[in-house]
């Protein structure tokens, strides 16, 4: 096998000091982007393309592809800590990982996250290294019928979020997608909820939605109890911890968890158009219904947490990989470096391999290392973050919303967006006074359109043929997993009211 | 804009106050034209082809004019968001953006919020011919063979979106019994997959676009719509010869708004013109494969936008 030397040649392409500083700045820079909720992943990397104009090819990938992999990791912290998903890909990590640290084992969450983002980066780099080659073609194996199944997979995990009445939940999902479906329309054009106003044309942010009903909408229901004068029981619990990492024996009992998201968010991070974000929510919609724990999910279970983040950091190795071999990008961010690849005059695809094989495996080596680095840098940055939680809570609160709003507006420099967010805000804070539950709302602004383009684009291409989404083995068979998780709450609750009706018959009157 | 926040109002007198305020400076900076950099807006995300011919064009442009071309990438609605940026910045000749022919397909029976006439061209810097591929291994050597075909089957076509340029060239063949099926894919990663996975038979793309694809052997052409023969590609058919004569390159042009000050314009339009005419943008065609004579100077820039724009009205597929 001659993968081990050129894995070495690109280490050592790594190793030298000016690509070592690169590796670092893209990692902080990957991380800090995270971190603010506005400023997504794949729009660091657009701001961070024309400053590799003037490197050199290399610390130009490895600047980019750094950048890519720590942005997995950094809206982490902010979902767990003060439940301001950084990223979209975060938003699963709200359900267990907050619930966690509000129980004070934000350490102990975050240590998970850590876990989670090594495991499934470090497998997935190794695939993407031994497979690239033969795995590519699976690529080209997922068309939209199949897309359109991952998607709906996605949407139908909302029967674990609904905390209660699925009913509360199934209508917080069909508002999303409702939202989802403002501005025009990508197939035909039509515009749909714009009432003329020019601003709506482009439809609303999803990351709008997602900022303001987590992140203000908390900071208003937690106003509205009164804040605690010291900080939360969170902050006394991060005080508390003397470890943040979960014990070896916890991590070896979850190992079935860990291979399903990793292996998860490499299927999904190869198929061209789903990256992190999709991952995240499929894996975290696998454990729902398959996981041994998962009745506990979505009220801190540290399973939430490993199967979204291990998916989010392996689709990094999976989007790569139809990228370098096929010149194919897997996801928005890859997107952004095949563009830096062309504008240095190489074309990623099945000759990059024989042609620059030694800039093929740099990249495959900063993936290795961004990793590894990017868990020291978060792993640093655990003690200090958890110490924010013991600040008096009022303040954190105002300093979230300052940080909702900066984000959002560095997002499109556009004031009708803080607008946008505030609305959403107060949508938060009244769905969470009335049982409604806000995660399938965010799921629905996300995934909406994903869903809507390629069922579209299916029946466009099917000639209206809706059986297709069954008779393809591929799409019906996640379909078929889809369909048996949604039925099965509805099922036992039949069964439920059967039996509680025959033992209330039973019963001597 | 209209922007619903009540305090829009007072913002705008304060801007106007404090636009009086320099306006003496501001008359004194116009002496010399430009003296603080120029806005570049690309209405296509970073790494497109309008993206790559900014950068290529502000590096060549900023050396000569000595200041610097910030760009600023506004994606969105087929580059109409990044229009709507540069309309509603003032006429200073502090602005300018790609426009290119999918978003002049927009504007088709004056549908557009906008007219061509509220833009002036300072030159058409690349078009390109717009061309049918295969994957490589494809049944069909010819275009005869899938042309013969297509009429006895539906074949599946790769566009980037309807009611544009891409849809019309695609269904001129249906006039003649052929079943060409059009199917949107407006991500380009999508677009080359669907060919390359056998989930559409065909993609219509620039050959320049594809570039990696045809020299890595995974696709090659098959037709092209232009009036000379793709350079590199002299052997493949012209839509010309099956009676199909419409050709609509997939131009990229760059453009003020209407009524900036015909000096500043005349400086622009110079800056384009001398970078069109280099070594560096000669070869940046080349590798593109774009038409050796690409260039259109800002005078006829716009009559060629405004036939260019006939030809989209002439044939716009009737909604289904």
């Amino acid at each position: 096998m001659d993968v081990l030397p050129l894995l070495a040649t690109g280490f050592g392409h790594l190793f030298t000091p000016v690509n070592l500083a690169v590796l670092a700045a893209g990692l902080v820079l990957g991380m800090l982007v995270a971190v603010l909720p506005g400023l997504t992943l794949v729009m660091g990397v657009v701001l961070a393309l024309p400053f590799t104009y003037k490197m050199g090819v290399a610390p130009a990938l490895i600047l980019l592809t750094a950048m890519y992999v720590s942005g997995t990791y950094g809206g982490a912290i902010t979902a767990i800590l003060f439940r301001i998903p950084g990223e979209p890909m975060d938003v699963p990590l709200i359900w267990d990982g907050y619930e966690m640290a509000r129980k004070g084992e934000a350490a102990l969450a975050l240590g998970w996250s850590l876990v989670a983002a090594l495991v499934g980066g470090l497998v997935s780099a190794v695939v993407m290294v031994l497979l690239a080659k033969p795995v590519a073609g699976l690529a080209l194996a997922f068309s939209t019928p199949e897309f359109f199944a991952i998607v709906f997979f996605g949407l139908a995990s909302v029967v674990t979020l609904s905390q209660g009445s699925l009913a509360n939940a199934l209508i917080s999902l069909c508002l999303g997608l409702l939202i989802a479906t403002v501005g025009v329309d990508e197939v035909y054009g039509a515009e749909r909820f714009t009432f003329g106003q020019p601003f709506l044309q482009d439809g609303v942010e999803f990351l709008l939605v997602m900022v303001g009903a987590y992140g203000i909408g908390e900071v208003l229901t937690r106003m509205g109890t009164g804040f605690a004068a010291e900080g939360g029981e969170a902050g006394s619990g991060a005080a508390r911890f003397r470890t943040a990492f979960p014990s070896l024996s916890s991590i070896l009992g979850m190992k079935a968890t860990f291979a399903r998201g990793t292996a998860t968010g490499i299927v999904v991070g190869i198929v061209p158009g789903a990256g992190a974000t999709v991952s995240a929510f499929v894996a975290y919609g696998i454990e729902s219904q398959y996981g041994k724990n998962r009745a506990a999910l979505g009220s801190g279970a540290a399973e939430g947490i490993v199967a979204a983040k291990s998916a989010a950091t392996a689709s990094v190795g999976g989007a790569l990989v139809p990228l370098l071999a096929m010149g194919i990008p897997g996801s928005g961010a890859t997107a952004i470096i095949l563009a830096a690849f062309l504008l240095h005059g190489i074309q990623p695809g099945p000759q990059v391999f024989v042609a620059n094989p030694d800039l093929v495996y740099t990249v495959f080596a900063t993936v290795f290392a961004g990793v590894i680095g990017m868990c020291i840098l978060g792993y640093f940055a655990i003690r200090p973050l958890c110490k924010v939680l013991e600040a008096p809570e009022a303040i954190v609160s105002a300093f979230v919303v300052v940080f909702c709003f900066v984000g959002a507006f560095a997002a499109r420099n556009n004031l009708s967006d803080l607008n946008v967010i505030a609305a959403f805000g107060v949508l938060g804070f009244l769905f969470e006074r009335y049982g409604f539950p806000i995660a399938p709302l965010v799921l629905g602004t996300i995934l909406g359109p994903l869903a809507e383009t390629n069922f579209m684009t299916t029946m466009v291409s099917f000639d209206n043929d809706w059986t297709v989404f069954f008779t393809r083995p591929i799409s019906g068979g996640i379909l078929a997993l889809a369909f048996a998780g949604l039925a099965w709450p509805l099922a036992k609750a039949v069964l439920q009211r059967i039996r509680a009706s025959r033992s209330a018959h039973g019963q001597p009157g | 804009m209209d922007n619903p926040n009540p305090n829009a109002l007072r913002r705008s007198l304060l801007i106007a106050g404090s636009t009086l305020a320099l306006a003496p400076r501001l008359a004194f900076a116009q002496a010399k034209y430009p003296s603080r950099p120029v806005d570049f807006i690309v209405p296509w995300g970073a790494g497109g082809g309008a993206d790559q011919l900014a950068r290529r064009l502000g590096s060549l442009i900023e050396k000569d004019l000595g200041v610097s071309l910030p760009i600023l990438n506004i994606a969105g609605a087929t580059g109409n968001t990044g229009m709507t940026k540069l309309l509603s910045a003032p006429a200073d000749g502090h602005s300018m953006a790609v426009f290119i022919a999918d978003t002049l397909g927009t504007l088709a029976g004056g549908a557009g919020r906008y007219k061509l006439s509220d833009l002036a061209p300072l030159g058409i810097m690349i078009r390109q011919p717009s061309g049918l591929f295969v994957k490589a291994d494809a049944k069909w050597k010819t275009f005869d063979e899938l042309l013969a075909e297509a009429k006895t089957r539906e074949i599946k076509v790769g566009i980037t979106g309807f009611g544009g340029p891409d849809e019309m060239h695609v269904v001129k063949f249906n006039e003649q019994g052929a079943k060409f099926r059009p199917v949107p894919f407006a991500k380009p990663g999508e677009r080359y997959s669907s060919v390359l996975g056998g989930h559409a038979d065909v993609v219509i793309e620039q050959a320049g676009d594809v570039r990696s694809f045809l020299d890595s052997k995974q696709m090659r052409p098959i037709l092209f719509y232009a009036e000379q023969p793709q350079v590199g590609y002299e052997d493949i058919a012209l839509a010309k010869k099956y009676g199909v004569t419409l050709a609509i390159s997939q131009f990229r042009a760059i453009v003020m708004r209407a009524g900036t000050d015909p000096k500043q314009l005349a400086v622009m339009a110079a800056a384009m013109d001398k970078a069109a005419h280099s070594p560096e943008f000669r070869k940046y065609l080349a590798d593109e494969l774009a038409f050796a004579d690409s260039y259109i100077p800002a005078a006829k820039a716009g009559p060629f936008m405004a036939e260019q724009l006939a030809l989209i009205d002439a044939n716009m597929p009737k909604k289904s």
